[in-house]
């Protein structure tokens, strides 16, 4: 793979760059350690990030906030990231959760291959650093998305119960998110979702979880990634990211400065002349 | 809210045939509207029940999704008219964030039909004896939504 590491020497020569400037205090990013072990690492010297690897996908979003919220102040942290970090970056600064000025975004494009792996229809990040973004997919192509969510609703809702009937509720997919914050969290409280009762109350537990990140996910995958029962899980939020960018001509992560318009950006409000959209009434359908 | 009941009320659903709907009515428009509906003798179907809120705003996406793992089989969240919120452009919030719910249970194949988003005001009592008839024609039309889905002991009804 010679685009591969050319891509890697770029990106040590970038990065070193950033160090040796005194930009960053700290690269994050994945390390080839001993034994072939890939794993995040948190870069101080130069000379280390001779072990800096891209691939394969590991989502950096949550570790590097979590890296930000102990750090002392002046500490700049610049974090490899693929698109989806980046959008998942975004969101939680959009939220306070992690100070923009102390995070130096380093972009890196993903493989075509990648993108069809993850349905990703944005596989680069806005600011490219690290090599050529690739075209992405529309998850709408894909014959698992379709058979999930195309046609009929009673059927639908019968493949849907047998793929969230294989929950064993290990909450994997609320731990590996990088934008689930709350705390408390809404899945542990009584009125919501029993807490440590199988099975899993499949409506309540999958529903609310879905619906919490519904103007905040990037689609990244983590939670599908985590689950160990295998459970398709960004399917459930490419509905509601197909809702926005149809209704609301919104998706999430693409811009600091723009507010979700679920909340903000009321349709009447400063203009009275313009019409309501259709959706907004269910009464016609 | 959420009232334990024993195997009898089981016995119970299997005879019954009406779907079970639940309302959340904001208290200045759709309750009074209900009360109205009430006090002409409008007739309406027996299988609704009405929560009050303060402001359709303040109803949660999450109360409804709680509502469908409840056994309900359909929810309707009735609020001002637009632009005649008493909380400013409350409603208007509301309906983006039901609108956004409605995108996920058809995804989920619940159906999106199931959540109805309608707005009237205090007066108009025989709009809700409408909304609720023809809610009740629609849903008595789908399958029952209380199968395996929904393993809540808790029941709302």
């Amino acid at each position: 793979m010679k685009t591969q590491q050319a891509m890697i020497d770029q990106a040590k020569s970038l990065l070193k760059k950033l160090l040796e400037d005194g930009e960053a205090t700290a690269v994050f990013g994945l390390a080839r350690g001993m034994g072939g072990v890939t794993a995040p690492r948190i870069f101080t010297m130069p000379d280390e990030l001779d072990s800096l690897v891209l691939e394969p996908k590991w989502p950096l979003a949550k570790p590097a906030m979590e890296i930000l919220r102990t750090a002392p102040g002046g500490y700049r942290l610049a974090v490899v990231c693929r698109g989806c970090d980046e959008r998942a970056l975004v969101e939680l600064i959009k939220r306070n959760q992690v100070d923009a000025d102390a995070l130096v975004m380093v972009g890196v494009a993903c493989s075509g291959e990648q993108a069809s792996i993850c349905l990703c229809d944005r596989p680069y990040p806005s600011k490219l650093d690290i090599g050529e973004a690739a075209h992405g997919v529309d998850p709408f192509d894909d014959p698992g998305v379709k058979y999930l969510l195309e046609g009929d609703t009673h059927t639908r809702m019968g493949r849907w119960e047998r793929v969230l009937k294989r929950c064993v509720k290990c909450y994997g997919c609320r731990n590996s998110c990088p934008i689930c914050v709350c705390d408390p969290c809404k899945l542990e409280g009584e009125p919501w979702v029993r807490r440590g009762i199988i099975p899993t109350e499949i409506l309540s537990f999958h529903l609310i979880r879905a619906f919490h990140l519904a103007d905040t996910c990037v689609a990244c995958g983590a939670c599908q990634e985590a689950c160990p029962a295998g459970i398709p899980l960004v399917t459930l939020q490419h509905a509601m990211r197909r809702a926005l960018r149809e209704g609301f001509e919104y998706e999430a992560g693409l811009d600091v400065n723009e507010k979700t318009p679920v909340l903000f950006d009321f349709i009447q409000a400063p203009e009275k002349d313009r019409p309501i959209p259709d959706w907004i009434n269910t009464l016609r359908d | 809210m959420a009232v334990e009941v024993s195997n009898n009320h089981k016995q119970q659903k299997a005879t019954e045939r009406t779907p079970r709907i639940l309302v959340f009515a904001c208290k200045w428009c759709g309750l009074i509207g209900a009360d109205g509906a009430g006090r002409k003798r409008e007739p309406l179907p027996p299988n609704f029940r009405v929560i009050p809120v303060e402001c359709v705003g303040s109803v949660e996406p999450d109360a409804v999704i709680r509502a469908f793992a409840d056994g309900m089989d359909g929810v309707i969240v009735m609020g001002c008219h637009l632009g005649g919120c008493r909380f400013n452009d409350a409603n208007h919030a509301a309906f983006k964030r039901l609108e956004l719910l409605r995108a996920l249970l058809e995804g989920v194949g619940i159906g999106r039909d199931r959540l109805l988003v309608t707005f009237g005001t205090a007066h108009e009592g025989h709009q809700f004896t409408d909304v609720l008839r023809n809610f009740t024609n629609l849903i008595a039309k789908k399958e029952s939504l209380d199968t395996s889905w929904t393993s809540s002991r808790a029941r709302m009804i």
